[in-house]
Order: C-alpha cells, then structure tokens, then sequence
C-alpha cells in the first residue's frame, strides 16, 4: 500500500527447518511489524526476523520488539490453573496449588454467584487493559454485561489513553488517536512534541522524526527532561511538570496575535474561536513564562516556528494527557491546530502516541464503564438497543454506566466491590497510589487473575488462569494510526493455557449464559460478531476484514463496509463528527498541578518509561537482555539539587510523598530541571514509584495525575563502619 | 549491487536494539558483538554506537599470529575461526578501536562478522535492520555520494571514514553534527 522513502524491497532470510509467521510486536502502540521464527520440527517459537514490508516500521524493532519472542516459552510462564485456599497469604506469592480447568471454573462460579445472591449483581467487577486484541476486549465488555451481569467493569487504558480520547471526543467528536497515517510524519514541515519521551517510548517513530530534521524541518519538544528526542529540537521547552496548559494557552495566543489563525477555517469549520482567544489573552509570553518557567524567548520562537510552517503536526503523549487536567491539555494542543487550519489535509494535523499495544481499539468496544462496541454510550438508549440487538439480550438486562479503574479501588476499599476478574493487567504496580490500591486488592472477598506470568497483581488473587501470549492466538489491533492489523499465531498455546476469549466462554457457560456465548469457538467466531457490534457506530470496523486487513496492510477505520478501503487520514472533508460537522476551539483556563510543591514538599515527582520496559514491567523484566539494561528503578536528580542535598551519582536515598516511600539509585544528569526528578515506573514492590503518585483525577477522563506531584529526597543514614 | 554500513552517529537515541538484534543473528549464539557508548553520562542523553568498521587492511587479522581471521570476499572480517584461534588476544590490542571481544571461558575471539549470512546475499545487517533511528543503515555507494552531497563533505567533518580513522574501512561514518550543514525550510 503505502510504499514511501523508506521502503526497500529486501528478502528475508529464511534457515532450512523454520518458518516465518509474520505479525506485529506485542508491546507498544507503534505494534511494528516482524516475523515470528517458528521451528517446523518442534512448532516452537525460536527467534525475530525483520519484517521489512510493513509500510509503518520497515523492519525496524526496539529492544523490546527484538526480544518479545522470548516471552512464548519462558521458563515464568504460568502453565497450570492455580487456586489459593488461604486467604491470609494474600499479597504473596506464597500458598497456591494446581487445579484444574474444571475444579478452577466451578470454584469461580460459586463463589461469583454466592456474591451476587447476598449482595447484588453489582458486587462483582472487571479490571482489564488493552494489551490485547479487539477481538479480547470487545468479549471482556460482553463477558461483564452479560455473563456476569455487572455494571462495574473498566481498563487499564484510564491509566494511558482516556485522557487523549476524552480530548479528541471534545474537539473533534470522535476519537480517533491519529488524524493521519504515520507515512506522512517524515513529510510534514514541523513536528511539536509534547510530553512525549519518543525516542524511548515510540522509538521505530524516530526516523521519521529526525528525517524532518533532516529535510530542513523543525522540531519543537516539550518536556521536563532532555530526552534523547528534545536534544535534538529547534527549540526544546524545558517546562515545569502539570504545566502544560499554560504553556499550550501562552502558544495558541502569540499564534493569534501574529497574524497565524486561519480565519476562514475558523469561520466554516470550527466553532468557540472568540471565547478561546478572549481567555487566552491573559497568557502573554511573560506570564506563560512564570508559569512554566521556560523562557520567553523560546515560547516566541515556538509559535513562530509553528505559525510560519506550511504543514505541522502536533503529537502529544502521557506527558500532558496523565495530569488532572490531561482532558484540558489535549484540546488545548488541538487548539493549536484548529486555529491554524494545519488540520484535514495530508501531512498536517494532530496525533497522540498511543501507550499501549492496542490503547486504540481496546478503548472503543466497550471496557470503558461506559462504552459499548462501536465507540456506543451506555446511557444512549439508542445505542444500548443497537448492541442488545447483536448479543441476544433486552435493553432492560444491560447494566447502567459504572466507575473508572480507580474508582473501582475505592469501592472495594468500601466493600461494595467484593469480587474482582482481572486481566490483562497489572494495577498493583500501574495505578497511583499503590497503598491504597494495595489495600483494597487485599479487601477483596474474592478475586480471579487471567494472566501468563504471576505478576505482582496476582499475588493478591485467590485464583489465577493461565492465559496466552500474543504470539499463541490470533486477532486485530489498532495501532496508533487507528490503523487495524492482524495478529498471527505462531505456535500453539503451552502447558494448559487458554486465551481469555475462551475462558471468558467456558466461563459464561458455568454461570449459565451459555447461549449468549457458546457460539463463539473460535478467535474468528469473536471476530465475525465483533464487526457486527461495531457496525454504525463512530469506530466502525465491520468492512475491517481479516482479508482486507492482510491485503491493504492493515485498514484504517472508520470503514463501513465491503467496498470501503478505510480512513487514513481523518476529516479531508474538513467535516468534523459533531452534530453540526464543526470542530471545537476550546476555550481552557489554566489549573496547576493538584499539589504544588512547599517547604516541606519542595521537589516536582514526574514519572514515565525506559526503552528497555513495558508498563508494569511484569512482561519485560523477565526478558535477559532488557533486564540487564535496566535491573532496577533510579532517580534523576540535576547536579545543583544534587548538591544541595549532598547526594552523589549511584547513591541510594529516600525519596517520599505525603502518600508513600521508597528507595532509588541516584542518576545524576543534567538532562532534567533543576526543580524537578524522575522516577521509571515498570517496577514491582517496594520499587514502585506509584506508592508516592497522587490520585488526583482528571474530572473528565478520570486519568490519574502520575505526571505531577510534590516530593522530597532524604540523605539514607551512613551506615556505621565497624 | 555492493551495499555498505553507513553510520550516522548524531542520529543514536541510546536504545540498544542494535545490541538485542545482534544476539539474533545466525551464528551469533546469543552473543553481541557490538557497543554502545553514553558519551557524556552525566550531562546530557547522547549515545553513539560503536561497530567494526571492517578494515580493507585489518589490524586484528593482521596481528593474528594463528590465521584466524579471515576476510571474506564482501570485504567482512570475520570473527576468529574457532579451530584456529589460539586466545592469545593480539587482535583485541591491534584493533585501534577496541572491538573484538574475548570469551575467557571458550579461550575464543569473537568480532562482528557483518551479519556475514545475511550480507553475502545482500539481505541487511541485524542491527542496521532494526535500529529505529537511521543511525545504522544499510547503503549503495551510490546513496552514500548522495549523502557526501548532501552533507558538504568539503568541510572534511562530515561523512568521512578518513581522514579521521585509522586506514579505509569498508562502513561508512557520518560524525555528530551532520545537522549544522542542513539548510531550512523557513
Ligand atoms: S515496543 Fe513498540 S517500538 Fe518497540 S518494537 Fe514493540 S511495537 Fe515497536
Ligand atoms: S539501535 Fe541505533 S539508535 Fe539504538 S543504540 Fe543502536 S545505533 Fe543507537
Ligand atoms: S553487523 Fe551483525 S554481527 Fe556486526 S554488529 Fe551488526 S548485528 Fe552484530
């Protein structure tokens, strides 16, 4: 399809007794094609090839990629059904037996069905996350309305993606991550970056990045840190964490008043304009600056570059959308855009990077507490009988809307929560404040575990289910173009695993919903009523064939039907999705971060990724190569604060919040603010730096503000030399 | 057609796929052979690669008293012939830039042999296969000149194994800095 610069035509090489299964990596939402090296006499999984023809990434891995084969048949890998009999070994890994499928599946059953007869439908819950196919999520929606009959079911995506979609849904009326296919990035005049650390976190986008460059474009970044990405900007906005909506504002007014809103955009196509430019007045470049604390000089210099440039795109990551205000910050970088007219045509627009494998399609489905397939509202009766229609039930059975993942934890911490299915993720390391979080596994009465490796979240389980790695089913995810790609299996899944679609089916059959489920027998069968769901709504993926997919390189959607090829790039037509087809401006006053820094707090905590590392990690640290790069979690302090605090390089020292406490390796480097430290994430235990994070929600988004919060260093008392 | 390993060092972002794919190649037996520096650790995030640059005239074979490096007609120089190697580490002093490795427990030299059953047949390199930032690419001569053009090799700096390396190499280097010779846009 989409053949650019940097395609070649190469061939693969192949070695007598292999052959090679083309799919797409199972981390990061770039999902980068390569071929799984499979050993025709042993069907097993033995390697990588490059997969050179995908249109996207060319063959081009991360560290991740290059070694997420070893995943398949790692020596971790969870073979067996594990029950718990005593409760008081909850947060170990201590007490679990083997059991099988049957005895697991009618202990589960007992013990959901006991919990709903003495405390409601709504006792139970579904925690899940988008690392999987479309095909695992879109059943996970269903398994929870309609096996378990719960309201309370959400992802691990309000920890990622809820914030860009909440975002885009105010703007645009449709949330699609990426206006435009990631073929036209190298090709734009102007790439503004911001809170994204894209060399570590997106890497196989950096050739297309630095090929801008390359052609005599420009880069903007903002970010905290000098990551290997802001080194290399034009202009690198080196602001203060949780301030990004001001620094958006302060940009979106020097482009105004220069001169660079597209006026007759504005006027056909938009609406809001005059209310927004009103609000962002305030927003000179001396109080953007005192606000950020990045210098007037390069805050001009960035609007000029963004003004002046033919075609831009402006990306952005969790960097502004995981702050209290993450909704905010995305529309106000859509802002940026809108004003400007660089939207709706090729090589200009906006896109986020999407997190997760399949942060895209895992969000549209219906995981979301109120969402159904097809990007559906629940509390759209419309939609509900739309949905109701494909899964043989009646508008009265479909439960109401429920929480966000977080809130979730706080209604078991309440106990109106008492059971809990979790898959798919791993929120004992991912969510903020892991104290609480931590407490409120621990006060479960009953909770079930899907997953392939005992992750620290599973420790809290009283059952654990075997579950498969990508590479032993198959199905569709959507990548961070909003592109749909297929999922091959290489092998056939090992010891008594099964993927979560068809636990989720034997599942349903014990609590006596077979018929809803019963006919779905393989991944396919999901995939067929899953395109059906989707059918008519905004994410409209029914003409998404699989044989489409495998000969267009992947389908962008929406795509309608039989005939349609797809949308690669979003709103040509300059028609937008809300009701009257015009985009939002959106008019955004600025809020600091939820927790300022003080006396006693006088440090700004920021967290993000390594490129050796995957999320919680719970899949990554297990791999040789990326543990060895990165055994371990650290802080990076700049020398100044450094010394103030008289710590050295590779020293260990408390680091606390007013919710929790850990210790990190000191990483001195002059890459970070002086104000500022940072700490990865992917880290399980008394390594966590979500213990210190805080749960201050986005009040749209319900997105966690992991990116911001006050913080202090102690000096670890010398130990006494004998 | 001939086609090189072209190095474009100011384009490294660190991540050490180029060390992950190295381990993949056929007769590598999970083994890198190849570095990747932080070239200032504590001030900023730059990293560079360091590879074989694969010498026309080798110091490492050239120093082996035993015969066990070979250079294979693409110009690659292979990693020790394990039935020659003799461990006595010559080729680890000679090489001006420190690359072969030493495996003590195999009493073994091993050297990035270039992928050497991928590249006789043309098909790229592990690590200039993957590496997600152009830093290694895998190149015609002739896209090489464009490059040379491209980035005024007058200046002597820029796209130039020589004069700043020790003899001709068969890859090719692009020093940090490539970008001041770009001319904008706007
Ligand atoms: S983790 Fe992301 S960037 Fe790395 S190989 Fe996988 S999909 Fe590509
Ligand atoms: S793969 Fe490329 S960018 Fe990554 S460390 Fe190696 S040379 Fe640098
Ligand atoms: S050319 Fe092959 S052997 Fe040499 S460093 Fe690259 S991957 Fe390793």
């Amino acid at each position: 399809m989409q053949r650019d610069k940097f395609f070649k035509e190469i061939n693969n090489l192949t070695h007598p007794n292999e052959k090679l299964i083309k799919t797409h990596c199972s981390y990061c939402g770039m999902q980068c094609g390569m071929n799984l090296r499979v050993n025709t006499a042993t069907n097993k999984i033995i390697g990588v090839e490059p997969r050179y023809d995908w249109p996207v990434t060319v063959g081009k891995m991360c560290p991740k990629g290059v070694t997420a084969y070893q995943q398949t048949n790692h020596k971790d890998r969870l073979l067996k059904p594990l029950i718990r009999d005593d409760a008081s070994l909850k947060g170990t890994k201590e007490g679990f037996r083997e059991a099988s499928w049957e005895e697991v599946y009618d202990l589960i059953a007992v013990k959901f069905q006991q919990l709903q007869a003495e405390y409601g439908k709504d006792s139970l819950s579904v925690f899940s996350g988008v690392s999987m196919t479309n095909e695992k999520c879109y059943l996970t929606g269903k398994f929870a309305r309609v096996a378990l009959g719960t309201r309370y079911i959400d992802y691990n995506g309000r920890f990622c993606m809820s914030s860009a979609a909440g975002g885009f849904l105010r703007s645009f009326g449709v949330d699609r991550g990426s206006t435009l296919p990631w073929t036209d990035i190298h090709e734009t005049d102007c790439l503004f970056i911001a809170g994204s650390n894209t060399s570590e976190c997106h890497p196989t986008s950096m050739f297309r990045v630095w090929s801008v460059q390359e052609r005599g474009g420009y880069l903007i970044v903002a970010d905290p840190r000098e990551t290997p990405l802001a080194r290399r900007a034009d202009v690198h906005l080196d602001l203060k964490p949780g301030t990004d909506l001001a620094l958006a504002n302060g940009i979106l007014h020097l482009l105004i008043e220069q001169g660079y809103a597209d006026q007759a955009f504005i006027r056909q196509h938009t609406n809001g304009f005059e209310e927004t430019k009103e609000l962002v007045k305030a927003f000179t470049p001396d109080y953007t600056s005192e606000l950020t604390g990045v210098s007037v000089e390069k805050i001009i210099r960035a609007a000029e570059i963004y003004g002046k440039a033919p075609n831009a795109i402006v990306m952005f990551a969790r960097g502004i959308e995981q702050q209290h205000k993450g909704v905010d910050n995305v529309s106000a970088y859509v802002n940026l855009a809108l004003v400007t007219g660089k939207i709706g045509r090729p090589k200009a627009g906006v896109a986020t990077f999407t997190g997760q494998g399949n942060g895209q399609g895992g969000r549209e489905h219906g995981q979301k507490a109120d969402l159904l397939p097809g990007y559906r509202k629940i509390t759209n009766p419309k939609h509900v009988e739309e949905v109701c229609e494909v899964w043989g039930i009646t508008p009265e059975e479909m439960p109401q809307a429920g929480v966000s993942a977080y809130e979730m934890f706080e209604l078991m911490e309440q106990k109106t929560i008492r059971g809990l299915y979790l898959l798919c993720s791993n929120p004992a390391v991912s969510a903020p404040h892991l104290n609480f979080v931590r407490r409120a596994l621990k006060n479960l009465d009953f909770m079930v575990c899907a997953d392939f490796y005992l992750s620290e979240s599973a420790e809290f389980a009283d059952v654990i289910l075997p579950s498969v790695t990508w590479s032993e089913d198959e199905g569709t995810v959507t990548n961070l173009e909003g592109r749909i790609i297929k999922i091959n299996k290489a092998q056939e899944p090992i010891g008594e695993s099964k993927p979560d679609w068809q636990m989720q089916v034997e599942l349903a059959e014990r609590l006596g919903k077979g018929k809803y489920f019963s006919h779905l027998q393989t991944a396919k069968d999901v995939a067929e009523e899953f395109r059906r769901a989707s059918k008519g709504g905004y994410a409209d993926y029914y003409g998404a064939t699989w044989d489409k997919i495998d000969k267009q390189d992947g389908v962008f959607w929406p795509c309608k039907d039989e005939t349609d090829t797809g949308t690669p790039h979003m709103f040509l037509d300059k028609k937008f999705y809300h009701e009257d087809g015009r985009a939002k401006i959106c008019a955004l006053p600025y809020r600091p971060p939820a927790e300022e820094p003080d006396e006693t707090y006088p440090l700004r905590l920021t967290t993000g990724r390594v490129v050796y590392h995957y999320l919680s990690g719970n899949q990554t640290r297990r791999i040789p190569f990326l543990h060895d790069m990165c055994p371990e979690p650290y802080v990076e302090v700049h020398p100044e604060t450094a010394s103030q605090y008289h710590i050295e390089h590779e020293e260990r020292v408390r680091l606390f919040t007013r919710r929790g406490e850990s210790v990190y390796r000191v990483k001195i480097t002059e890459a970070i603010r002086k104000d500022t430290v940072f700490v990865p994430y992917h880290f399980g235990h008394e390594q966590s730096i979500n213990l210190l994070t805080i749960d201050a929600l986005d009040p749209i988004s319900r997105m966690p503000e992991f990116k911001a919060c006050a913080a202090q260093i102690e000096k670890l008392e010398q130990k006494k030399v004998q | 057609m001939k086609k090189r390993l072209y190095l474009e060092l100011e384009n490294c972002i660190g991540c050490r796929s180029c060390l992950a794919a190295c381990t993949q190649c056929g007769g590598h037996e999970e083994r890198n052979r190849n570095y990747v520096y932080d070239v200032n650790p504590l001030v900023n995030r730059q990293t560079m690669p360091l590879m074989c640059l694969h010498c026309v005239n080798p110091a490492c074979a050239r120093s082996c008293p035993a015969q066990a490096i070979q250079v294979h007609e693409t110009g690659a120089v292979l990693s020790a012939l394990v039935e020659k190697c003799i461990g006595c580490q010559n080729c680890t002093v000679a090489c001006p830039y420190g690359i072969p490795k030493f495996d003590t427990e195999q009493n073994l030299m091993y050297k990035c042999d270039l992928c050497i059953d991928r590249t006789k047949d043309g098909i790229p390199p592990m690590c200039a296969s993957v590496c997600p930032s152009s830093t290694l690419q895998w190149l015609t001569d002739e896209e090489i000149d464009e490059k040379k053009k491209q980035y005024h090799l007058d200046n002597g700096k820029w796209v130039s194994s020589m004069p700043h390396l020790e003899g001709e190499t068969n890859v090719k280097i692009n020093l940090p800095g490539i970008l001041q010779g770009v001319t904008k846009l706007f």
